[in-house]
C-alpha cells in the first residue's frame, strides 16, 4: 500500500507558539543571568527557571499541604502554572507537552534531523514494540521518585537531572553534570526516536497524560469515512494506534493535532479534534 | 464542537497569559520570595525589622529597603566590586566572594551582613558562635552606628583584612589578631555539606547522624516534618534561628 504524501505547514499555529515558547523561555533564563549581575533587559521577566515551570507546582504538593511553605526555590507563579497546565489538559489533553513545553519543542525539531536521515518509515520505530510499551510506564516510576524525593527532604531534588532545567541554564554554575548528560542523551535520542523524553521519562507528562483518559476535547476517529490507510499512525510521534481507535485515550497523546484531518488525514471529517460524543 | 489548530493555539495563549494576568492583578504571581523579613513583636523595638531574619537571597536593595541603610554604606562595607551593581547584589553572594575566609573558618556571609545590619540600627541581635567582619565593614560600623564598648572590643577580635582590591581578587585575611573566645565548633568547616544554613533541612540533620531525640531536644519540640528547613521552624515558633543553628552544628560536628 502507497502511503499518501506528508503535507507540511497547516499546523502553523501549532509550529509558531513552539518558536515563541522556547524563545520566551530561553530570553527569561538569559535575563534571570543578567539580572544577577545587575544588567537586567527592561520589561522582560527576569524570573528564575524554577519559578515558570509548573512541574514544581506539582512536587510541591505535598509540602505546601503538610506543612504549608513550597519547596525550596518554588513560588506562588509555580503553582499558578500548575493550576493552568491542569485546566489546559482537561479541556484539550496534555497541550502543554505538544505545544508549549520548549523541551519537547526542541526534540521534535532534532527529530525532523532524524527524518531526513532514517527516512520517516524507519525514523522512530527502532525500538522493539515489546520493550518500547514497557518504558512507556518508566516515567510514572520517575514521577513516583521525584515525588517521594521531595517529599522526604524538601528540596528540588529534580533539579539535578531535569534536562530541561539544563537546557536552558548550560551557562551557570546552578547545572550538575548528571543534568547535562541528561540532555545530551535526550537530545541525541532525539536522532532516532522523536520525543525520547516525553515517551519515557517526563514526569510532568506522565501526570498530564493521565488527563487523556477523562479529557474534555478528544481526537475522534470516525471509522465509516476512515480509508485506513494509516497515514495517522505514521505521523504520530508518540507512535499511538490512532488508526485503530475510536477515540484516542492513549495516556502519551500530546494532542498536537498532526494525525487530523486538518493535517495528514487525506479525509475531511475523519480524525477530528473534538468535544462530546462517544 | 470541533477546534482546529488556530482556535486552540489562541486559547492556549489566552488562558495561559489571561491567568498570568488576573493572578498579577490580584498580587498572586510571585516568582521570588518575599523580600520583608519578619518584624519584632516585643520590646521596645516592636515593629522594627528583624536583622536574623535576612537571607542570602536578599538584594542590598531590599536590606536598604527594609532597614534603611543606604546601598553605598552596605558597597562599602562588604567590598562589593564596582563592576557590578551594588542595588541588586545577593547577600548570599558574599560567601562565594569570601570563601577563602570560609576555608579558614572566618566565614564572612549572610551571618556577617545580619550583625553587621543590627549593629547599625542598633537593633537586638543575638550572637552565637564567631561572627567575622571585613575591616571595611568595621570602618563603617565605627563611623556610623553607636557601637558600646563591648561591641567595639568584638569586632576589633573578629575583624578580617581585606586586599588592597577585592573586587577582582578574593579577599583573603591577613594576620589579625586571635579571637579571644574559645573557638567553638561553629569555626570548622571541613565538610561543607555538613555545615548548617538557611536551606538546611531536618532530613539533612537527621541523615548526618544527629539523633532525632537530639534535634528535638534542642529545637523544644517535635519535628512537625523532615522536609520542613530549621529555619522555617524558627521563625514558626519565634525562636532565635541561629541559637538553635550553633547547637545544632555542635551536635552535627560531634558526628565528623
Amino acid at each position: 500500500m502507497k502511503l499518501p504524501k506528508i503535507r507540511i505547514g497547516k499546523l502553523w499555529m501549532r509550529t509558531a507558539l513552539q518558536i515563541f515558547f522556547f524563545v520566551f523561555i530561553a530570553l527569561v533564563a538569559i535575563n534571570h543571568t543578567l539580572a544577577e549581575s545587575g544588567g537586567a533587559i527592561p520589561f522582560l521577566s527576569s524570573a528564575s527557571l524554577h519559578a515558570l515551570c509548573p512541574f514544581g507546582g506539582v512536587v510541591s504538593i505535598y509540602q505546601y499541604a503538610t506543612i504549608g511553605t513550597f519547596t525550596q526555590k518554588i513560588h506562588e507563579s509555580s503553582f499558578i502554572l500548575m493550576i493552568v497546565g491542569f485546566l489546559l489538559a482537561v479541556l484539550f489533553g496534555p497541550v502543554f507537552c505538544g505545544w508549549v513545553c520548549p523541551l519537547g519543542s526542541i526534540q521534535e525539531w532534532i527529530g525532523k534531523i532524524g527524518i531526513k536521515i532514517f527516512k520517516r518509515r524507519r525514523y522512530n520505530h527502532f525500538i522493539p514494540i515489546k520493550i518500547d510499551r514497557i518504558l512507556r510506564y518508566a516515567r510514572y516510576l520517575v514521577l513516583a521518585w521525584v515525588l517521594y524525593m521531595t517529599a522526604i527532604t524538601g528540596k528540588l531534588i529534580f533539579s539535578d537531572y531535569d534536562p530541561y532545567f539544563a537546557l536552558f541554564n548550560f551557562w551557570t554554575s546552578e547545572v550538575s553534570i548528571i543534568g547535562l548528560a541528561i540532555l545530551g542523551i535526550t537530545l541525541g535520542a532525539s536522532l532516532f526516536v522523536e520525543r525520547p523524553w516525553c515517551k519515557y521519562a517526563c514526569p510532568y507528562g506522565a501526570v498530564l497524560g493521565l488527563t487523556n483518559l477523562f479529557r474534555i476535547f478528544r481526537i475522534r476517529r470516525n471509522a465509516s469515512t476512515c480509508k485506513l490507510d494509516g497515514a495517522c499512525n505514521k505521523i504520530c510521534p508518540m507512535n499511538i494506534d490512532v488508526m485503530g481507535s475510536k477515540i484516542v485515550r492513549d495516556h502519551q497523546c500530546i494532542s498536537c493535532l498532526k494525525c487530523t484531518s486538518e493535517n495528514v488525514c487525506p479525509v475531511a471529517g475523519t480524525v477530528d479534534f473534538v468535544a462530546g460524543g462517544k | 464542537m470541533k477546534l482546529t489548530s488556530k482556535p486552540l493555539g489562541i486559547l492556549i495563549l489566552v488562558i495561559m497569559f489571561g491567568s498570568i494576568l488576573f493572578t498579577t492583578a490580584m498580587n498572586w504571581w510571585r516568582t521570588e520570595s518575599t523580600k520583608v523579613p519578619v518584624k519584632f513583636s516585643e520590646g521596645e523595638v516592636a515593629g522594627e525589622y528583624n536583622p536574623a531574619d535576612i537571607r542570602g537571597s536578599y538584594k542590598m536593595s531590599d536590606i536598604e529597603k527594609s532597614f534603611r541603610i543606604p546601598v553605598a554604606d552596605l558597597k562599602t562595607a562588604f567590598a562589593i566590586p564596582d563592576d557590578v551593581d551594588a542595588a541588586s547584589y545577593q547577600v548570599k553572594n558574599l560567601e562565594e566572594k569570601y570563601a577563602p575566609l570560609a576555608a579558614e573558618g572566618k566565614e564572612v556571609g549572610t551571618t556577617s551582613v545580619r550583625y553587621f545590619v543590627a549593629l547599625y540600627r542598633s537593633l537586638p541581635f543575638t550572637v552565637s558562635g564567631d561572627i567575622w567582619m571585613p575591616d571595611t565593614a568595621v570602618a563603617v560600623l565605627k563611623q556610623k552606628a553607636k557601637l558600646t564598648s563591648d561591641q567595639i572590643a568584638y569586632l576589633d577580635s573578629h575583624t578580617v583584612r581585606l586586599n588592597s582590591s577585592p573586587a577582582v581578587t578574593p579577599a583573603v585575611p591577613v594576620s589579625t589578631p586571635q579571637p579571644k573566645t574559645t573557638p567553638s565548633a561553629n569555626e570548622t568547616h571541613t565538610a561543607p555539606d555538613r555545615t548548617m544554613s538557611g536551606k538546611t533541612t531536618f532530613k539533612e540533620i537527621l541523615d548526618w547522624g544527629v539523633p532525632k531525640d537530639t534535634i528535638q531536644e534542642i529545637i523544644g519540640g517535635e519535628i512537625p516534618s523532615t522536609a520542613m528547613t530549621v529555619r522555617d521552624y524558627c521563625t514558626q515558633k519565634s525562636l532565635d534561628f541561629n541559637t538553635i543553628k550553633t547547637a545544632l552544628q555542635a551536635e552535627v560536628d560531634k558526628t565528623k
